[in-house]
């Protein structure tokens, strides 16, 4: 068992799960979706892309694109939430509240990417 | 392979990785703990920060710029937090740029680096260029010279400590060097090898070995480079030869040609010599070699080779060596060095002509110059100084005729590198008598006194000479002295003088001022330095050549259409 490999597939797989979490609920429904768990997700998802650095394979650049993705879209997020709060006064309204979950939800999608490619690794490797 | 810019940016990563998380995990605790702290606004109510106000906190304090508590004065739990995000943050920034920096001063990093930018100016290379694998003394007089005449150079020696002065060195043209081993086909590759400005390669390493395998590297991979390579044994002079490399000299052949030379035909010595030593090479003033009985001392491959000379040219030869019953070695050789007054005395040095002090050694090969100068004033003095360090005490010690092998084949190289022309024309020289050469030389003479000539190459084609070729082609007669005419005051002469002129029926040597010029001719001038520029004018401007050709001066440029509209037309 390689402990590098363990570390790497749990920030990966954590990423995924935070993320998944944000994005369960009503989408425009400010209550269902917790902003330190997309604060989580945007976290683990930028360590992630940090182990990533530096892999020389095909499969690996592929998982850096995809983890930049996700960077991406949550950093967006992030933003519409700071403005929404800080800098309106209208707060989180149905509309900002949906704006921001379906950005997570494109990192949703990336990050379950990655979680199908790792997969898909692993299995090549055991064959 | 090369080192790519990519896979650098790789390492880099690669490396910053730990830094990295541990500076992203800093930052997440140290917002969610701000958010955490119970803190009151500035109407006393129980108030927290919210996530986007938190990493403004941590931001700042991060960084280590500190705007004081805002937006409202800290509760002592919130300064609690703040002293530790402090210290977690600063000290995940001090780990990350530690890192960085000793990154960047990992020597392997930095030489990757260093490769990395190397090579990608040496694609970038957009002007004719010369590859120097090995840079000792030879290496180094090539690459001034090439560099001072306006040649980017590239150098590959596998020494770094030796071209580690390249860098900081003021040069006059672009010297990128490797320190790689230029055994390796690939790195020849990276250096530039196959790049299509690459024009010259010029293999100078100490070893016979490895320039067999720059010549055979650089033959194979680039057909239209032109292959100098250093040959010390006869065999690997003879395996260069066999494949095509397209000047091979062997120092020893060249001191042998030379002396040979100095004692049939001097002029031609002197001609040979002035022009195929090198930049700063002097013209050596006139002495007969003397015929009579003459002293080597050392009885190496170039002493060998010398005492075998001196006897063909029908002199008798003493042979002073530390092994007199070696192989080889001639009857009545004495032992000992040379050194020494009584060594030379027992060969002979008071009737003698000559010495030749051919030891590998330069300390001994001086003090058999003072020595024997000291008992035997007449006395002919030829020596081989087998080192460059110490030139300076050859100089001083003003021998008849000196043998320097790294400046004997940076010299045979350099005036070959100019043009495949020069060759032509050396051989064709050394064919010739020694009153040839005399008036040969006292043409040249009449330019320049010290410094050798330069050649400058041209061919005669509509691409190169346009002016020429449009007044030939009108049936104007375009002799040679219209070249070496000043453009500016055509009654002066600009210091050239032709030397050769190839024609598909045969090669001319020094043709007369007044040959006519031919389509398709190729010229060869030798003069001053730097004046070979100012033939250039002549060969594109119709006006300029018209000037040159009848001293008239004209307003408008279709000179030779006016007198002949229907070849005008055609073109």
């Amino acid at each position: 068992m390689n402990m590098g490999k363990v570390v790497f597939g749990f920030f990966v797989l954590l990423a995924l799960t935070l993320n998944f979490g944000f994005f369960l609920g009503d989408i425009d429904n400010p209550d269902h979706h917790n902003v330190y768990e997309l604060f989580a997700a945007l976290v683990v998802g930028l360590i992630a892309t940090v182990l990533k650095f530096g892999e020389r394979s095909h499969m690996g650049a592929v998982l850096l694109a995809s983890s930049l993705v996700v960077d991406l879209q949550l950093i967006a997020a992030a933003i519409v939430w700071a403005v929404a709060v800080h800098m309106t006064d209208h707060g989180l309204t149905p509309m900002v509240m949906a704006s921001i979950v379906s950005l997570s939800g494109g990192a949703l999608l990336a990050n379950l990417l990655s979680v199908v490619l790792l997969t898909l690794e692993t299995a090549g490797l055991s064959r | 392979m090369g080192v790519k810019t990519e896979s650098l940016l790789f390492l880099f990563f690669r490396r910053m990785r730990v830094p990295l998380v541990v500076l992203i995990s800093a930052y997440a605790i140290a917002t969610v703990g701000f958010t955490l702290m119970p803190g009151v606004d500035d109407q006393g109510n129980p108030w927290r920060m919210s996530l986007f106000e938190a990493f403004y906190v941590v931001s700042y304090t991060g960084s280590t710029i500190g705007f004081g508590e805002v937006p409202y004065d800290f509760t002592p739990a919130q300064r609690m937090w703040t002293m530790v995000s402090i210290y977690l943050t600063v000290i995940a920034w001090l780990f990350s740029i530690g890192s960085i920096i000793s990154l960047m001063q990992d020597p392997v990093f930095g030489n990757a680096l260093r490769r990395a930018r190397q090579s990608r100016g040496v694609r970038a290379m957009n002007r004719p260029f010369y590859l120097v694998c090995g840079y000792g003394d030879t290496g180094r007089i090539l690459v001034r010279a090439l560099s001072a005449r306006g040649h980017p150079v590239v150098v590959v020696e596998k020494q770094r400590e030796k071209i580690e002065t390249l860098e900081v060195e003021d040069l006059g043209a672009t010297v990128t060097s490797f320190g790689m081993d230029a055994q390796t086909p690939d790195n020849l590759v990276e250096a530039g090898l196959r790049n299509r400005w690459c024009v010259g390669v010029i293999a100078v390493t100490g070893s016979d070995k490895i320039n067999l395998k720059i010549a055979i590297s650089a033959k194979l991979l680039n057909h239209s480079v032109v292959v100098h390579a250093r040959a010390d044994s006869t065999s690997a002079t003879a395996n260069m030869r066999s494949f095509d490399t397209d000047y091979v000299v062997n120092p020893v052949e060249e001191y042998i040609r030379r002396m040979e030379l100095a004692i049939t035909r001097p002029d031609v010595f002197r001609l040979y010599n002035w022009i195929s030593s090198g930049p700063g090479a002097r013209l050596v003033p006139p002495r007969e070699v003397p015929a009579g009985n003459w002293i080597v001392c050392g009885f190496s491959q170039v002493g060998r080779a010398v005492a075998e000379l001196l006897e063909q040219q029908g002199m008798t030869v003493t042979v002073i060596d530390p092994n007199p019953e070696g192989p080889g070695r001639p009857a009545g050789t004495v032992a000992g060095r040379g050194t020494q007054a009584k060594t030379l005395t027992e060969a002979g040095v008071e009737s003698a002509v000559g010495i030749v002090a051919a030891t590998s050694d330069d300390a001994d090969n001086l003090s058999i110059l003072i020595t024997a100068r000291d008992l035997n004033p007449e006395l002919f003095l030829a020596t081989l100084e087998n080192g460059y360090s110490t030139h300076a005490l050859f100089r001083a010690a003003e021998p008849d005729f000196v043998g320097q092998p790294s400046q004997v084949i940076a010299g045979y190289m350099l005036c070959r590198v100019s043009s495949s022309l020069v060759e032509p024309f050396l051989s064709e020289i050394l064919e010739r008598d020694n009153g040839f050469a005399r008036d040969l030389l006292a043409k040249l003479l009449r330019h320049q006194s010290d410094s050798s000539p330069e050649f400058t190459a041209g061919r005669i084609s509509a691409r190169r000479a346009p002016a020429i070729a449009r007044a030939i082609e009108a049936g104007v007669e375009v002799p040679i002295s219209t070249l070496l005419r000043d453009p500016g005051q055509r009654d002066r002469k600009l210091p050239l003088e032709a030397v050769l002129l190839r024609r598909d029926d045969g090669d001319i040597l020094c043709p007369g001022d007044d040959t006519a010029l031919e389509l398709g001719d190729r010229i060869l001038l030798a003069g001053c330095t730097g004046t070979g520029r100012g033939v250039r004018a002549a060969l594109e401007n119709d006006r300029i050549l018209e000037y040159l050709l009848t001293g008239e001066e004209r307003r408008s440029g279709w000179v030779w259409g006016q007198r002949h509209p229907d070849s005008a037309a055609d073109a």
